[in-house]
């Protein structure tokens, strides 16, 4: 019964978004007040009741309500409750629903902060709806959570993914779908914007908050896959260029393109053509992601079930929204055109260059992430994009972008001043900048032209934005905390990067039981091994004592763990955590002779490389708290 | 320029969701048909009658493992489509499954014996390695490993869309 008033409550929700989105956007007069009145409540209505019916839902989780098959295929009663929630959304049913309420709630937050006079907010409450709408079928239609086992549910449920029962791994998807889904907000301002038609609607100054918000929780998330990967799938490193990484990296890059060319449009309406072709790109790029991870297009760890069915509503959605967003912009196109042309090296200037690098960027990610599909549909044949080509990409734009940020500095909005290249600041970062990039190349002997444009391009950032911290701590001149964090913390991330990737090395070795190795200056004993017996899976815990250059000395203990309800195995790194390395440890197989193979990686700096991306997520907890402070 | 930038909105979508589409309505390349395989575990189990132990060298080829027990009221009911399957000369094996040994002979006294060897897995050892979460629960096995796995019941409808497509694509039986 209950399960059944849990998929009621969608239902109806469902019903009640239709008629917010025919209200809104069908009717004529959607903006008399007693038809925006209409609006704001049936919403709130229809929010409450699809959160509710996710909270029933989340209840049937706790209660190891089995005769649901989607709790009994992906729960089990042995978990602790915590990883039955999580199991909601470790499968493609449960998370798909997740999505949809975080989506709502999206919504529902506009709805309650924006004021109901603001002219665009009841189209864009019509154009979340829809999309609401959209989805709520896809899920109720094509991958029902709510379908039961019946007459008789199983005693004790299938259980979760192993390398799913994990802290991050249970906060990493639901802050990534927060950022996926919160781009709605400035795509559903900007198709009411172009619904209305009128140029004189700042609808850039009313997303502004909302887009840094929902930027914020795609970089967390993102980062926090990253660390998730390293440290539990024993990837042991921090990015990979997976096609699911790519979906997420997608969106990122044109979300920050479109905040930075936001700033730009509520400034001085310059770049709007820009800014509403991005805010597009960015939610359809979400949505393009949902499809790829969904539609079983794509062999990857992310990937969930396989269902052409799945994939063919979304891909016709998905193509519905495009499209429809593409007519209206073609039809407003030349209302929207500002007038005034953006002068040489002003801001303005500098951000649409920012604009093109990072379309350039998104292009080529795309390129990368389709063409191997296209590659085999054409030809028959398997061909795999990875590590090199993105490299060759992003290495030389990205430094070529941080290189034009480091000018921007200087620059003014709407004035084009004369650069002097000799002026302080500028000279004064790009010889630090040179004398750093020369020490690394002779301290560490690197001869890598990647790792050094990157080095010289990072430090130029941050020796740029240290002179502007010292000039504000005596002078007062004016500096902006969010962009002097951001961009500190991309020079830190592309320093971080090189240095990891010119530092770190790994080895497999192979090792007896007490008997001692040593790799770089590490010296590896192997004390223990045995066999652990614990709730719901059995383990080979290993004991090595490590001591390094120093003296110091620690243990580190990896596993191989063998879950008894699936029988997957999987392997637990072992990780010794300083302030400038990671040593990394993972145990392998036992050979014929009694030995055991044992992989060992020093990692150097990739704990900064997640501390840069977090900064750069703070940068924007920075802003959107500034930002209400001062409404 | 303004027309430009219009042909570039319009076409560069179009030509992606075009291309998806035809990916995703081309059965050959669609990636879907990749199960998730695996070996199945060694086992070593005595045959329900307790005539013979039968391991995992014993069971080759191809066979339909359907896991069953006397306390399983969903197994009466699949039990019917399990016999018109073994008519069609499918073979299917059973899984006895946390079940007492008299129980289980008196059942299939009563309903048909639709299987050609029963194994009994009296503790659920097999089972268990199977990521057996109840019964029935049906496996479709092909040179020792698993191919297809249902939970639940399977008549007409799970047959033709879950174990067929399968069985036509590996070319089965």
């Amino acid at each position: 019964m209950i399960i059944e008033i849990s998929h009621f409550l969608s239902v109806l929700a469902t019903g009640l978004f239709l008629l917010v989105g025919y209200f809104s956007i069908l009717t004529p007069s959607s903006n008399s007040s007693y038809i925006s009145n209409l609006i704001v409540r049936t919403y709130s209505h229809g929010f409450f009741f699809l959160l509710s019916s996710f909270l029933i839902y989340v209840w049937l989780a706790i209660t190891d309500n089995f005769s649901v098959q989607y709790i009994a295929n992906h729960s089990n009663t042995a978990l602790p409750i915590f990883y039955k929630i999580s199991s909601i959304w470790s499968a493609h049913e449960g998370s798909m629903f997740l999505w949809i309420v975080f989506l709502s709630l999206w919504g529902f937050l506009f709805n309650i902060r924006v004021k109901n006079n603001e002219v665009l907010k009841p189209k864009t409450m019509g154009v979340i709806s829809f999309i609401l709408v959209g989805f709520l079928i896809f899920l109720l239609a094509t991958s029902n959570p709510f379908e039961t086992i019946l007459p008789i549910p199983p005693l004790n449920g299938a259980d979760i993914n192993p390398v799913l029962q994990d802290p991050a791994l249970a906060i990493h998807p639901p802050t990534l779908y927060l950022g996926y889904v919160g781009f709605v907000i400035p795509f559903a301002s900007a198709i009411a914007f172009l619904l209305y038609g009128d140029s004189k609607i700042n609808w850039e100054a009313l997303v502004k908050t909302w887009s840094v918000s929902a930027w914020v929780f795609l970089t967390v998330g993102i980062t926090l896959g990253s660390w998730w990967a390293y440290y539990e799938l024993g990837w042991g490193g921090y990015w990979f260029w997976d096609p699911v990484e790519n979906v997420a990296l997608m969106p990122w890059l044109a979300a920050t393109a479109f905040i930075h060319s936001l700033g730009v449009s509520i400034k001085s309406s310059q770049l709007r053509i820009w800014t509403i072709l991005l805010s597009i790109l960015v939610f359809s790029l979400s949505l393009f992601g949902a499809f790829i991870v969904r539609s079983g297009i794509i062999d990857s760890v992310h990937a969930f079930a396989n269902d052409p069915d799945r994939g063919l509503y979304l891909l016709g959605f998905i193509g519905l929204i495009v499209f429809t967003s593409v007519f209206l912009f073609i039809l407003r196109l030349s209302s929207i055109q500002s007038l005034s042309r953006i002068k040489k090296f002003s801001k303005q200037s500098f951000i649409s260059i920012n604009n093109i690098l990072f379309g350039a960027l998104i292009f080529s990610v795309m390129l990368g992430v389709t063409y191997p599909l296209i590659y085999e549909f054409l030809f028959d044949q398997k061909i795999s994009v990875g590590a090199p080509f993105y490299n060759a990409i992003f290495i030389p734009i990205v430094a070529l972008a941080a290189i034009f940020l480091f000018f921007s500095v200087d620059s003014k909005w709407s004035r084009s001043i004369n650069f002097k290249f000799i002026s302080p600041p500028i000279s004064f970062s790009i010889l630090l900048s040179l004398a750093f990039t020369i020490f690394v190349m002779q301290y560490f002997e690197s001869h890598s032209i990647s790792i050094l444009a990157s080095i010289f391009a990072g430090s130029l950032i941050i020796f740029r934005y240290i002179y502007e911290i010292v000039n504000f701590i005596f002078t007062k001149k004016f500096i902006n905390p969010f962009s002097v964090i951001a961009h500190m913390s991309l020079g830190l991330l592309l320093i971080s990067i090189s240095f990891n990737s010119l530092l770190s090395t790994e080895r497999a070795l192979s090792i007896n039981l007490n008997t001692t190795e040593s790799y770089k200056d590490l010296k590896i004993s192997f004390k223990d091994i045995g066999v652990e017996n614990n709730a719901n899976y059995d383990s080979i815990k290993a004991t090595f004592l490590v001591e390094d250059q120093t003296g110091r000395t620690f243990n580190l203990k990896p596993e191989k763990r063998r879950y008894f309800t699936r029988g997957q195995i999987t392997t637990e790194t072992a990780i010794h955590i300083t302030f400038l390395r990671d040593i990394y440890i993972t145990i392998g197989d036992q050979l014929d002779d009694g030995s055991w193979i044992v992989n060992i990686q020093i990692n150097y700096l990739i704990r900064w490389i997640w501390l840069s991306a977090l900064l750069m997520g703070l940068a924007g907890v920075i802003l959107v708290f500034s930002n209400s402070v001062k409404t | 320029m303004n027309l430009l930038l219009k042909l570039i909105v319009f076409i560069v979508p179009t030509i992606f969701l075009l291309l998806f589409f035809m990916i995703l309505t081309n059965e050959d390349t669609y990636p879907g048909a990749d199960y998730d395989q695996f070996q199945i575990p060694e086992f070593e189990l005595k045959v329900l009658d307790n005539t013979m132990t039968v391991n995992n060298d014993l069971l080759n080829g191809d066979y339909v493992l359907n896991v069953w027990a006397s306390w399983c009221i969903t197994c009466i009911i699949e039990h019917p489509y399990l016999t018109s399957l073994s008519k069609n000369g499918i073979p299917v094996i059973g899984l006895n499954y946390k079940d007492e040994q008299e129980d289980a002979i008196i059942w299939l006294k009563k309903y048909g014996n639709p299987y050609q060897t029963i194994l009994h897995d009296y503790k659920g050892n097999l089972a268990l390695d199977l990521g057996v979460t109840g019964a029935p629960e049906t496996f479709l096995i092909s040179d020792g490993r698993v191919v297809a796995h249902y939970q639940g019941e399977v008549n007409d409808q799970i047959w033709n869309d879950v174990f067929l497509p399968i069985i036509k694509d590996r070319k089965m039986f």
